[in-house]
């Protein structure tokens, strides 16, 4: 069986098509950053998070109300396998110290639903220094990882190839992140780790398609340029789709089965590989035939270089 | 057959061979049933001593457990230590008769405000922080007004100082949870100092949280009591109900006591209350036996114990020290601890020590005993030095060891919960079962997708899959890496990820074979020309694994390592056994016709 194979679409001759795409999706993504913003999970803003199976079915409603009571404004999600019996509560902290939070959380729970009658199966604590750090080292980790990349592709290929494989890394994580913003998926740290991930491994796609330009690199002239590179595009094709599908089956069979935790990290590894693909395919290589064209003359009126 | 080849296929049947060899183990999950033979005291059947004793750790996501970051509150410690240096500089003043007004700490902020009778005796005063070695390495003058009627001076630690402070009030902090964890007697507790002069402590398997909790954070109990026996000839006797025992004696009576009655191997609290209780009618009234752990310095297991008798009084308390110090003697060439007892201290030490002359004084720690020191002089100061043998080399480290022990009695480190995670039991298993369900069901997926897209060929890639994950598996129980419910979804990505080594290879021969070449040329080509995308892409996210590495804890940390240690597997086997097959089938009956 072969699929797409002797194709010949062209790819850089329609490429404005394909950058309006991801244009209109990192516009829609900043849109959503500004108006909705990250559900933060705890790990980054500090409060309380607990997993707490109840002996007889309960509803979230209920739960959110007993503890509204309180005075909490918790937010309570129901965990997809069990029949109302299993819930995750979490709240901000609302005491000096988190600690506090925590029992008087357990003690509204015990008011409302008696003593025994339900089980604190985890029970997760982070302070808000903690939650700040994070926030600071995440960021961070995402800067060192795209520099790392950069600096590794310019090294192994021509230095004008770097920017468009790390500008298509920059539109992965910028869309990615923007479905979790817009889905308000709970921005932790596995999703975080997913980011990354997706960060290392999106950019693989544009080194089959870059590692094939450079093969052929012997044959690139100004005017052969955008021949060359999509008759590259096109002899990859099936390989960029393939690989892409095969980490795809595995990320969606975590995603329909793995459960909870597993459940959103798998969705985001879904949305970059999708979108890292088509980066691949439709970005990296316009911007790659951009510098090749105007880098020379760039350099020498940046500074960097003294001459063409 | 060629060399090269015949090489290769020994190698990857033995890497293989090796790999199933470090796994069974885990799959058998002989780690928990050795714990519990062990815990047992009971004989370990033959196999576990052919067997590696390293499983696969379960991450706490998936065992249950405990994971908690205690902040050390270095805040109040320099205040306290801001109190203790007023308390040093008054006395100082006073004897070399510098006359002030106040010495004082406004606000808690851990400067202190000197109000001076006169400018002379501030001149003076600066003399002296100037002047001695002492202060001078501790305090930096922050201000002066000499020209106000009582002129004034503040001062404040030097950065150097705090910042050694700092350290060594975290060190203090952590060395105590690990004495006071291994007398709650936990199998495989892990305790380290994480960035922010935070403690991350991390219990497998444990059922009772707030217990464990509440063992944490108490302050350390130290007490000062004198050991029941003499020395003769470098070697302590205790006396016993029936006559005078040596310690080795002593410990030999307690090794047997712990195999008759199986008691676990460990020093717990619970297990030394048992020994006592065994050996019950030997102790002399009011004594009692209590343990010298000695650590391993890099793994800090405890490799030995050493039993003391000690009279079951305390005579001194760690409430009754004020200050405790690390000082070196030019004289003698050592370092020592110098310690000062507050006004009942003093008291009560002097009345011990006179009537004591000779016999030994233990140190003891929450329990445990950290040193045992010779009585020389009684001491009616309330100021004693504890020195421990000659050279500087030698001496500081034990000195720092015990200066830390007794600070922990005076100057206890405040520790506030940072950040907590409790997973139960039956959450873990859930959470296990379900993460291996998907990951097969993943990895079933891509072996038939593999198998239907390239037949044969696409066969071939699924068996360096299978060695794939064995290889994974097993170097994840070696490096002792824990596996988390990250760490199980990144198995199923890297299985989903590995394979694309081998459609970039298998694409390429595909389109090798379009251009007329004959299989064998091929499949060369093919794999010479991929290389450089499979390589280059796999170190791409390595790249990631290795930064998600350092910036992650827990969960995250066992993400990245599968990740990572799978791109180096992958490169291993999708590469060269793929290519190992095909040469084996070249060299058999040569490649006619490619299934791929």
């Amino acid at each position: 069986m072969e699929i797409l194979t002797g194709t010949k679409i062209p790819f850089i001759r329609k490429k404005w098509y394909f950058i309006s795409v991801s244009l209109i999706l990192i516009a829609l993504s900043f849109v959503s950053f500004y108006i909705k913003g990250f559900n933060l999970g705890i790990d980054f803003r500090g409060g309380v998070k607990f997993v707490i199976r109840f002996n007889s079915p309960t509803s979230e409603r209920a739960i959110r109300e007993s503890l509204a009571r309180e005075g909490f404004d918790a937010i309570v999600q129901q965990l997809g396998e069990s029949r109302g019996e299993r819930f995750v509560v979490k709240t901000r902290q609302t005491d000096a110290t988190v600690e506090e939070t925590s029992s008087k959380v357990k003690k509204g729970l015990t008011g409302a639903y008696g003593e025994g009658n339900f089980v604190v199966e985890a029970e997760e604590t982070v302070g808000p220094k903690v939650g700040k750090e994070l926030n600071r080292k995440g960021t961070m980790a995402v800067i060192y990882v795209l520099l790392a990349i950069l600096v590794y592709l310019a090294f192994r290929f021509d230095f004008s190839f770097a920017p468009g494989a790390v500008i298509a890394l920059v539109h992965d994580v910028i869309i990615t992140l923007g479905f979790i913003s817009f889905l308000g998926i709970e921005f932790n740290l596995s999703i975080l780790a997913a980011i990354l991930t997706i960060a290392g491994y999106s950019v693989n796609d544009t080194i089959v398609v870059f590692d094939r330009i450079r093969e052929n690199a012997p044959r690139i002239t100004p005017s052969t340029i955008v021949g060359v590179v999509e008759e590259s595009i096109n002899a990859t094709l099936s390989r960029t789709i393939i690989t892409s599908f095969t980490t795809l089956l595995a990320v969606v069979a975590l995603f329909l089965f793995g459960g909870g935790v597993i459940h959103d990290f798998a969705f985001t590894f879904v949305v970059g590989i999708i979108v890292g693909t088509y980066s691949s395919i439709f970005i990296a290589s316009p911007i790659y035939i951009f510098m090749y064209r105007h880098w020379p003359a760039l350099a020498v009126k940046l500074g960097i270089r003294k001459k063409y | 057959m060629p060399s090269s080849l015949k090489w290769r296929i020994v190698l990857i049947c033995a890497v293989t061979a090796l790999g199933i060899y470090i796994l069974i183990p885990t799959i058998l999950g002989l780690k928990e049933k050795r714990e519990a033979a062990l815990q047992k005291g009971e004989e370990l059947p033959w196999y576990y001593h052919v067997l590696p004793n390293k499983g696969l750790n379960l991450g706490l996501d998936l065992r249950g457990g405990i994971y908690i970051e205690l902040q050390v509150d270095l805040k109040s410690a320099v205040k306290r230590q801001a109190d203790l240096a007023i308390y040093d500089i008054e006395s100082t003043f006073k004897d070399k008769g510098v006359s002030f007004e106040s010495i004082t700490q406004p606000e808690g902020t851990g400067t202190i405000s000197i109000v001076f009778k006169s400018r002379e005796d501030m001149e003076k005063g600066l003399g002296i922080l100037e002047g001695y070695a002492y202060y001078r390495e501790r305090f930096i003058v922050k201000e002066r007004f000499e020209n106000e009627e009582k002129p004034r001076l503040t001062i404040g630690f030097s950065n150097e100082f705090l910042d050694n402070f700092e350290r060594e009030t975290v060190r203090q902090a952590t060395e105590n949870i690990r004495n006071r964890v291994d007398r709650y007697g936990v199998a495989e507790p892990d305790i380290r100092g994480v960035s922010g002069n935070r403690i991350a402590v991390e219990f497998p398997g444990i059922s009772d949280p707030e217990r464990a909790i509440d063992i944490i954070k108490r302050t350390g109990q130290l007490e000062f009591k004198l050991v029941d026996g003499y020395e003769k000839d470098r070697v302590i006797f205790f006396n016993m109900k029936d006559g005078e025992v040596s310690q080795p004696q002593l410990s030999a009576m307690i090794d047997k006591i712990k195999e008759e009655e199986h008691l676990p191997e460990n020093y717990s609290a619970d297990t030394v209350s048992k020994i006592n209780e065994k050996l019950r009618d030997k102790i002399p009234e009011g004594d009692e036996i209590a343990f010298e752990l000695v650590r391993d310095e890099r793994t800090k297991k405890v490799v030995k114990a050493l039993p003391y008798l000690l009279k079951g009084k305390a005579e001194v308390t760690g409430d009754m020290l004020e200050d405790v110090r690390l000082t070196p003697n030019s004289m003698e060439q050592r370092f020592e601890v110098g310690i000062r007892f507050n006004k009942e201290g003093t008291k009560r030490f002097a009345d011990l020590t006179e009537k004591n002359v000779g016999k030994r004084l233990a140190i003891v720690l929450d329990g445990y005993v950290n040193e045992a020191a010779v009585i020389e002089e009684p001491i009616l100061s309330g100021e004693a030095r504890i020195t421990l043998g000659y050279g500087y080399e030698e001496t500081e480290k034990k000195a720092r060891a015990l200066s830390i022990v007794l600070r922990e009695g005076a100057l206890p480190a405040t520790l506030t919960e940072a950040t907590k995670s409790v997973v139960g039991p039956t959450l873990g298993k859930d959470s296990i079962r379900q993460g291996i369900e998907a990951s097969l069901i993943a990895a079933v997926a891509v072996v038939l997708f593999m198998i239907l897209y390239y037949k044969v060929s696409g066969l071939f890639a699924d068996i360096a899959l299978f060695v794939n994950v064995i290889l994974l598996l097993s170097l994840l129980s070696v490096f002792g890496a824990t596996l988390t419910l990250p760490g199980i979804a990144g198995i199923a990505l890297t299985v989903g990820m590995a394979v694309d080594a081998n459609v970039i290879i298998n694409e390429r021969i595909r389109e090798e074979l379009r251009r007329g070449r004959t299989p064998k040329s091929a499949v060369e080509n093919g794999y010479k020309g991929a290389m450089s995308a499979v390589i280059d892409s796999n170190l791409t996210t390595l790249i990631s694994g290795i930064v998600l590495y350092q910036f992650g804890t827990g969960p995250i940390r066992g993400f990245a390592v599968t990740l990572s240690i799978g791109i180096l597997t992958t490169l291993f086997t999708a590469i060269v056994i793929t290519k190992t097959i095909f040469d084996y089938r070249a060299f058999k009956g040569g490649i006619k016709s490619l299934s791929i």
